[in-house]
């Protein structure tokens, strides 16, 4: 079916709705984190291009802007590796022009205590699922990509950081999940009987639920959004984004009596419903995970999979068939995707931050991305390139160069 | 091994005293007067000597039965399940429950190897064919104690005539509804009741 915009009139497939606003970054100073000394700038309310050789701490940058999103690397490094060399304690902070006003968003970590504080307006939070998600961001990073070729767990990540941001409980929820799944491996591998393992299990349905149904709800919602940024990135080929549940999908709710397309697949299936399916699959795995001594069904087992046209013939599976460009342009979809639905949350536009991006797209997906980075979308851009580049957003940003952890303006 | 390095490293021993405390608190022992240090290990000996199991509850005391459980002016038939010993003292202090305790001595944690039978478990059904009316399950709430509370009450569910229940989650009293954090919130609305 050739895609068009018509068929499509919800909001989410045929691009965004101008957000009323946008978040934007302000002030931002870091102290002994990675390669940056000392280090305050003021970001322009569009945003700026950072040009810089490779090792000048461009990424590095990006990565202590998103630390105030997330509280960790979203290169993966441990808090202790963001510590620069030599130091004990690092600290980043911004002020952030959001939807509860403005903000100054603090974090520092100190290795020799094994210590992370944060801190909002000065005032120290309590627990950090609170403080998740605050200042309104995505990152666009070269890595990406291995969301779609890499492992399972690279993809269950994925979810699970966006859920972290946009959904109320569900940091706890998995937290939960994986406490009380070890705790049932455990009595598993020291062969629990049956009333100790209910008990475990009880746990485990009651959160695992609460994660398997906001994961299928978001994916659910996104599909349409995510197909139509993939077949305009790649210049027509569709792009399925489906979740895989490793216990199989419970039957979704009943569709209204239309022949509206949106309700046509019913509505994702209830948490009840997904408990329900969760406990039934414990109940026929009973005697598999007994030998195997782990739990083999439940969301540490989901899948998110990625399918597309390939070579104008059927749809493949991109992790396994698509070339790197094909895996490319699935994960540029997926965090526009991901814009989306922070800007549904937030109610303004997230802080795009676009580490080299454009590095890696042959000259028409390049000018696609752009175009769709325009479209719509106000958001402050923090742009890193090694070298100078055509590439053109929000009107023409301000360039800084980055050399040895220094700004030069 | 000198006096000093033997009383530092069994004092070392104890939960949450590092290397360093340990070192501080034996040197502050030897420049107290005498007889306040032996004050300490007279009390040390005496809770060793005179502090054990109640045989009926499970409770720490230097009588048995213990004092709860020998005062006739308690509700013998409403029995309140908690994790350990000093988790009685927080209920006491509430000053709420006149009913009597049972201690379970720990929770459910494979991890830490703890299972069914290293729980005071066969006590307490013991004591469940006596006239009991009500079975308060107040294990903490955490992912081991919920386990816990679960575990326990598959096993007595199917008792006659005994009320099991579970203390509530929400709000803390004298908190502010702003400062409360997301999950706490949560429960409370999931707990909330009629006015």
């Amino acid at each position: 079916m050739p895609h068009s915009a018509s068929a499509h009139p919800s909001p989410q497939a045929s691009g965004p709705e101008p957000a009323t606003g946008a978040v934007r970054l302000g002030r931002i100073r870091l102290r002994d984190f990675r390669n940056f000394e000392r280090l305050e700038c003021e970001l322009p309310a569009e945003g700026v291009m950072i040009l810089g050789s490779n090792g000048a701490g461009k990424t590095n940058l990006l990565e202590a802007v998103y630390y105030l999103e997330v509280f960790r690397s979203f290169r993966g490094a441990s808090d202790r590796e963001l510590v620069r060399f030599g130091q004990e304690v690092f600290r980043v902070e911004a002020t952030v022009e959001g939807p509860r006003g403005e903000r100054t968003i603090a974090a520092a970590y100190s290795a020799a205590e094994r210590r992370k504080q944060v801190e909002v307006d000065r005032r120290e939070v309590s627990r950090l699922s609170d403080a998740i998600g605050g200042l309104g961001a995505v990152v666009f990073s070269l890595e990406d990509v291995e969301i779609v070729r890499g492992s399972p767990s690279g993809r269950r990540r994925f979810m699970d950081i966006l859920l972290s941001l946009v959904e109320p409980g569900y940091v706890d929820a998995l937290g939960k999940y994986r406490s009380v799944l070890s705790q049932r491996n455990e009595a598993l591998k020291g062969g629990a009987d049956r009333a100790q393992l209910e008990a475990w299990s009880a746990g485990l349905i009651e959160v695992g639920a609460r994660v398997m149904e906001a994961r299928a709800r978001w994916v659910a919602g996104r599909a349409a959004a995510f197909d139509h940024y993939h077949s305009r990135i790649a210049g027509g080929a569709r792009g399925v984004l489906g979740y895989r549940p490793s216990l199989g999908a419970p039957a979704g709710r009943a569709a209204a009596a239309s022949d509206d397309e949106a309700s046509a697949e019913g509505r994702p299936p209830s948490r009840a419903a997904w408990a329900e399916a969760f406990r039934a699959a414990l109940e026929r795995t009973r005697e598999r995970e007994r030998r195997r001594g782990v739990t083999v069904v439940g969301p540490h087992r989901d899948e998110l999979a990625f399918t597309a046209q390939v070579g104008g013939e059927e749809e493949r599976d991109l992790r396994t068939y698509g070339s790197g460009g094909q895996q490319r342009t699935a994960a540029l979809a997926l965090r526009l995707a991901e814009a989306d639905t922070l800007r549904e949350r937030l109610g303004r536009e997230p802080v795009y931050l676009l580490d080299d991006v454009f590095a890696e797209l042959d000259r028409e997906r390049s000018g696609r991305l752009l175009q769709l980075l325009e479209e719509g979308r106000s958001g402050q851009v923090v742009l890193t390139s090694p070298k100078p580049s055509e590439v053109r957003l929000r009107g023409g940003l301000d360039v800084w160069r980055l050399r040895d952890g220094r700004l030069e303006s | 091994m000198s006096a000093i390095e033997d009383l530092i490293t069994e004092l070392g021993r104890l939960p949450g005293v590092g290397r360093k405390t340990a070192q501080r608190l034996a040197y502050h022992l030897l420049k107290t007067p005498p007889g306040e240090a032996r004050q300490l290990s007279r009390a040390i000996d005496r809770v060793v000597d005179e502090v054990h199991a109640c045989s009926t509850c499970g409770n720490l005391s230097d009588s048995d039965p213990c004092e709860f459980c020998s005062d006739a002016r308690r509700d013998g038939a409403v029995l309140c399940v908690v994790e350990e010993a000093s988790d009685i003292t927080a209920v006491e202090k509430s000053g709420h429950f006149d009913g009597v305790y049972h201690v379970l001595g720990g929770r459910l944690s494979p991890l830490d190897g703890m299972g069914p039978d290293d729980l005071n478990i066969t006590a307490l059904l013991t004591r469940l064919r006596g006239g009991v009316r009500e079975v308060i399950l107040a294990t903490n709430p955490s992912v081991e104690g919920e386990a816990t509370a679960t575990y326990l009450h598959r096993l007595l569910r199917d008792l006659e005539g005994v009320r099991i229940t579970r203390l509530a989650r929400g709000l803390p009293v004298g908190g502010d509804l702003e400062y409360a954090d997301g999950v706490t919130i949560a429960e409370a609305f999931t707990g909330r009741r009629d006015m």
